[in-house]
């Protein structure tokens, strides 16, 4: 490992900038956005100077650490304050602040009528300092640190119009799921630490062979809890959808590319705990795939566009976490289809915007159709989008989501064929909603009221979509070709080098996926060719109710975390509370049932104090006699 | 005379203090026996002070009543402070403090 | 016979603890001499002086290494130092507190609701006495953790506790709640104190001296199983964990904590647990450590307990007083730990945990005295909902303190419990260290939940107000977070502050 002086500037550029936009006041108003979209865009041409000289070093000499200050000292324990930039982080480093200054530019326009725009900049430069924090962070405490950062930031952006209250409810959403999350991770901080004695990647690897099996398993649980809450993966998924709440820029920057991703992060970057630890890895493919089809069914019933695009979301990232449960072999493609995704979701959501902005942020799908004569470039930078996410090729969702069914197939046995066919059924859905979205928006006779004048948006909204697009287009077949990102990231997520067996042909596994495809796409053209009702019909199957209603996941949250039988909260915010409580209830039962025992001794009577001393006098007399036999 | 049974006299009075504070309910009467608590640990030192032939165990027992005697202060003032507002010495109407 | 020897004192070792005896005895004259009207003003000079005076003279010894003080009795070393920094820092921040509110009765001896005490609160009076109970009680603070033998031990625990019993009796409001809860105090200290004696007169029976140095002679001589060594060791045991809270010598705490002046809750649950556990740990690592078999299974096991029910029990606390109030008995279980760890690093993380959590417990309990409606202060916690909108600012510095009490990383908690847990895994103790972690994780759901219950539920109660804090609470409650955070984001040179000077004299 080289050591570095620089890395840590990488960090400081946005977090400086950020505090500086938020002392300056309103004087910097005027110069405040582009002053962060130029710190954003530096810290984009460091992260390329870095990625060439990684390239250019040998490959056990590719990682880059840091030591920053020493955080902690005790005794013999030492937590310092390090980064270790490395082949895993150098492609995270590369999409946020990519993807982050583009958002940036397309943000000056967006925003430019709100008149709190320099202080919506200095959240993004935040969010990128955190999120930069997170990928980087050397151990995972350092990593906390920028969990943390990442939740503050969204919970800032989400909430940025904070003046109607149901975007602030959104916004407290997402902070208390995320604090569950976040529980978890510091869980399998202590635990880690209570048994290895460490925390950072590194010692805890060198021990991970040798640890008891039961703790890597509660680690590895702890972990999964914490991706669980971070990227919206079943049961802990309901808060994505709220947070669209947020101005759009932060939809496409935080919860489509970045922060939403930092759960698959945490999976690949502990990829030693959960293969020494095959239960939990196990539910990690569990959760991936029973998100990705909530996602996709949740997806075809909504209406709004950005709610649909979360949806998919959702059901994306599942694909990733499934892939990142299949260890050695699915490590690489989950950051692939992350990468690819990175790309393709930013760029939809940045169309979406740029559709909301000609419609005068009109959200319903029903109340667009046609838009592609008035809106050209919109349309065919979405267009790729959309092409490539249903995975046809040669996009970059055909690369990268082919691989992660092709993975899944060759888990082998029932297990296989399971996963595989989910991973199929997905990718049917996915063209399904996918196709619809994009038929209801672009396509089919204009349903918008005569007051809409919709029109291009101007030229900073539309490069960094085309910037995207391209993306969209390029990036699968670029990391595909010749194993490039598999051999890149095979230092950090597969030592060992493992053999994988092979119980299906690639060929049948593309045909499959294509066939998938071609499905979704039929069915979804056969159904939207014909006119779409303004008004969203009452009379529809059950199926389509209970996915309009996100699956009835609050619902079920309730009655498994919360006591059972109770009404439905009328309010979220009440429902936030009862997440809480209910937990605790849940998690803790037991305490609670004692808590209420132990009350009892509280009576308030000095003597039966004093009998409690008493007693505890005479018990460790007896103890300590106990103890000297 | 074995000096130990002054040893046992000491532990027995120490008994009597202690469960006498847990079954009585007068402030003063709780009072009275810490102070027989107190008086059991100054026999134990004076005992003691006699088995080891030096004078430190004493020295302590005139340390030991003068800070008993600072107790019955402050205690007393707690306690006539308590009977003044509430005319009641008795240890369990002062409850209103649980849970 | 040999001649009289003068006894020679080390004069420089004693003054920090001299000039705090000396300010209290000069506050008790100003209380008899000066006029009523005087007597606030002259206290708010005279206090805070005798403990800068105090604090900087701590600081001046800071080298200072000796166990010759006082003719043996008294020993000034490094854990010494930082614990007398300690109290009086501490004790300075909690003194801004309680000369700023009126938390405290007009006329003690008046019967609550009487005439006499109207006419004493319509002239203004107010128990000046306060100040110089609180600087009898800081001394004897100093004194506990420097004692050498039993005689000083004894007599420091009376110091420090007789004004405390005083003191938790002369709140302005609810005042048979308060005194209620002086009673209890006074009651179950003096019980507790008795068995500290009679533990005393057993360690001495056993050892043939009060010096804690020949005392550890006579334990390291011998296999440690003889009886009167382990009902000493257990008697005066149960004196020091009564002291600083642990389970089952808890049970006052939580009536008591409520009961009392909240500035002065807050100085109990700080200041005396510093002193308390510096003398816990020099009676266990300096003294009994020949019997380490013995009584490290004791206080294992009590510290599990009381880690367990101070987390457990505070989920169903109401009253957020009473919830600081276990919260601090599983404080005291985590500072436990430290104990059973039994090395330097215990030692020295035990240090850095007793001023991180102390800075942090005053700046809650001061927030406290500030959340209040014409009644005085709101305790109920249902009646703290939506208080974060009410009042941002002062509900986001509670919010940090709760999540610095459950161990955030970025906050001085979270270095302390990590340290302290770091040093008792180093020493092998598995056990404790995993309910430790899962306790403190228990504990996480009730600080956030009062996170919840202040920024995402809606007011119920409109007539709850914030008060506005003057300039002095505003020095302490922003100051009290403002440590806490440097504590916690950089605590690296109060940690190798700490670490060269925590090593005991014997």
């Amino acid at each position: 490992m080289l050591e570095s002086e620089t890395l840590v500037v990488l960090i400081a550029l946005p977090l400086f900038s950020s505090g500086f936009l938020l002392l300056a006041g309103r004087k910097a108003d005027k110069w405040g956005h582009l002053f962060a979209t130029a710190i954003a865009g530096s810290t984009f041409l460091l992260a390329m100077i870095e990625m060439f000289a990684m390239v250019g070093r040998e490959e056990a000499n590719r990682a880059l650490y840091q030591k920053v200050f020493t955080w902690i000292s005790v005794g013999s324990f030492n937590v310092d304050a390090a980064l270790l930039l490395d082949q895993l982080s150098i492609c995270f480093v590369l999409l946020i602040t990519g993807v982050g200054t583009l958002i940036h530019i397309y943000s000056i326009s967006y925003m430019s009528h709100d008149p709190d725009r320099r202080r919506f900049f200095a959240y993004l430069n935040l969010f990128i300092a955190a999120m930069l924090l997170l990928v980087l962070g050397d151990s995972y405490l350092n990593l906390y640190v920028g969990w943390e950062g990442v939740g503050l930031a969204s919970y800032l952006l989400i909430g940025f119009w904070n003046k109607k209250p149901e975007y602030a409810t959104a916004a407290k959403k997402a902070f208390v799921v995320n604090r569950i999350g976040d529980l978890g991770l510091s869980i399998a901080i202590m635990v880690a630490f209570a048994v290895f004695g460490t925390v950072t990647f590194k010692g805890i690897e060198e021990q991970a062979n040798s640890a008891s099996q039961g703790a890597m398993v509660a680690i590895g649980f702890a972990l999964l809890l914490a991706a669980v809450g971070k990227s919206a993966q079943f049961p802990l998924q309901s808060w994505l959808g709220d947070a669209m709440a947020g101005p759009t820029p932060v939809s496409a920057l935080i919860h489509a590319a970045t922060m939403v991703t930092a759960g698959v992060y945490l999976i690949v970057r502990s990829n030693f705990v959960f293969d020494n630890a095959p239960i939990a890895q196990f539910a990690v493919v569990i959760v991936g795939a029973i998100t990705l089809l909530f996602g996709a069914i949740i997806g075809m019933a909504k209406d709004d566009i950005k709610k649909a695009l979360a949806a998919s979301t959702m059901s994306q990232i599942g694909y990733m976490i499934l892939a990142a449960g299949l260890g050695p072999i699915g490590y690489a493609f989950a950051i692939m289809h992350l990468l690819t995704h990175g790309f393709f979701k930013a760029g939809m959501f940045l169309g979406a915007g740029s559709v909301m902005h000609g419609m005068s942020d009109e959200v319903n799908m029903r109340r667009y159709g046609g838009l592609a004569r008035y809106m050209p470039i919109t349309t065919i930078t979405f267009g790729f989008g959309y092409l490539a996410i249903i995975g046809v090729p040669p996009f970059a969702g055909f690369y990268s989501k082919d691989k992660i069914i092709e993975a899944a197939f060759n888990l082998g046995g029932a297990k296989g064929i399971v996963f595989g066919s989910i991973t199929l059924l997905g990718a049917v859905i996915t063209a399904f909603y996918m196709t619809r979205l994009f038929m209801m928006t672009f396509l089919g006779k204009k349903r918008w009221s005569e007051g809409q004048r919709p029109h291009e948006s101007p030229f900073l909204i539309w490069a960094p979509m085309v910037i995207l697009s391209l993306g969209s287009i390029g990036s699968g077949f670029l990391l595909y070709s010749g194993k490039r990102l598999e051999y890149w990231l095979k230092p950090v997520v597969d030592k060992g080098g493992h053999k994988h067996e092979e119980f299906i042909s690639h060929a049948t596994v593309t045909t499959m996926a294509l066939t998938a495809v071609l499905i979704g796409v039929a069915i979804a053209i056969a159904k939207y060719r014909k006119d779409i009702p303004i008004e969203a019909p009452e009379k529809v199957s059950i199926f389509t109710r209970a996915a309009r209603k996100d699956l009835m996941q609050d619902q079920i949250n309730e009655t498994l975390f919360m006591r059972p039988g109770l009404a439905i909260t009328s309010t979220l915010v009440k429902t936030d509370e009862k997440v809480i409580d209910g937990l605790v209830r849940g998690v803790a039962q037991v305490s609670l049932g004692s808590a209420k025992g132990l009350r009892r001794i509280q009576s308030g009577y000095i003597r039966n104090y004093a009998l409690l001393i008493l007693i505890g006098a005479a018990a460790l007399i007896a103890a300590i006699w106990v103890v000297t036999l | 005379m074995d000096i130990s049974y002054y040893l046992y006299l000491s532990a027995a009075l120490f008994v009597i203090g202690a469960v006498g504070v847990v079954i009585r309910r007068n402030a003063i009467v709780i009072f009275m026996c810490i102070e027989l608590m107190l008086n059991a640990s100054n026999l134990a030192f004076v005992t003691f002070a006699r088995i080891h032939g030096n004078l430190e165990g004493q020295m302590v027992a005139f340390f030991t009543m003068v800070v008993a005697a600072c107790e019955v202060v402050v205690g007393l003032a707690i306690i006539v402070m308590i009977y003044r507002s509430r005319r009641s010495a008795s240890v369990d109407d002062a409850s209103l403090l649980r849970r | 016979m040999t001649g009289f020897v003068t006894p020679k004192l080390e004069y420089v070792a004693l003054l920090p603890m001299l000039i705090i005896f000396a300010g209290a005895i000069i506050g008790v004259l100003v209380e008899a001499f000066a006029k009523q009207s005087l007597r606030k003003f002259i206290h708010s000079l005279l206090t805070p002086t005798t403990l800068l005076l105090a604090l900087f003279q701590v600081f001046a010894n800071k080298d200072l290494v000796t166990t010759n003080a006082a003719i043996n009795s008294v020993v000034i070393d490094g854990p010494v130092i930082i614990a007398q920094g300690t109290i009086l820092i501490l004790t300075l921040i909690s003194l801004l507190f309680i000369l700023d509110v009126d938390s405290f009765a007009p006329e003690a001896s008046a019967l609550p609701g009487s005439e006499e005490e109207r006419k004493a609160l319509a002239i203004g009076k107010q128990q000046t006495e306060i100040f110089p109970l609180l600087l009898f009680s800081v001394a004897g603070m100093m004194l506990f953790p420097a004692a050498n033998d039993l005689i000083t031990l004894f007599i420091a625990l009376e110091v420090l506790s007789l004004p405390l019993y005083l003191m938790a009796g002369l709140s302005r409001r609810r005042r048979l709640f308060s005194q209620e809860s002086a009673m209890k105090y006074f009651l179950l200290g003096a019980y507790s104190s008795a068995f500290f004696i009679f533990g005393a007169a057993f360690l001495y029976g056993y050892s043939g001296s009060i010096q804690f140095s020949q005392i550890r002679s006579a334990v390291v001589g011998s296999s440690g199983n003889d009886v009167l060594l382990l009902i000493g060791i257990v008697f005066l045991s149960v004196g020091l964990l009564f002291k600083v809270g642990a389970v089952p010598f808890h049970a006052w705490t939580p009536d008591v904590y409520q009961g009392a002046p909240t500035p002065i809750t807050g100085f109990m649950a700080a200041v005396t647990k510093v002193a308390a556990f510096l003398a816990v740990l020099r009676i266990f690592y300096t003294v009994l450590d020949g019997a380490i078999w013995q009584w490290r299974p004791l206080l294992t096991a009590v510290a599990i307990l009381t880690m367990v029910v101070g987390s457990v029990v505070a989920l169903v606390q109401r009253d957020v007083k009473r919830m600081l109030a276990y919260s601090s008995i599983a404080h005291a279980g985590f500072l436990l730990t430290g104990v059973i760890a039994f090395n330097k690093a215990g030692l020295e993380s035990s240090l850095f945990y007793l001023l991180a959590y102390g800075i942090a417990t005053l700046g809650a309990f001061g927030i406290i005295t500030l959340i209040q409606d014409s009644q005085g202060e709101v305790t109920d916690l249902n009646r703290w909902a939506g208080l974060g909108k009410k009042s941002p600012a002062i509900a986001s510095a509670f919010a940090f303190f709760l999540l610095t009490f459950a161990g955030i990383p970025l906050t001085s908690g979270f270095i302390g419990k990590f340290s302290i847990f770091s040093a008792a895994y180093e020493s092998g103790n598995i056990a404790v260290v995993v309910v430790g972690v899962l306790t403190s994780a228990l504990a996480a759901f009730f600080y956030i939940r009062v996170i919840v219950l202040m920024f995402f539920t809606d007011a119920k109660d409109a007539t709850v107000t914030v008060t506005l804090p003057t300039l002095r609470s505003s020095i302490a409650v922003w100051g009290t977070a403002f440590l806490t955070l440097i504590l916690g984001v950089l605590p690296n040179s109060t940690l190798s502050f700490i670490e060269n000077l925590a090593i005991f004299t014997r």
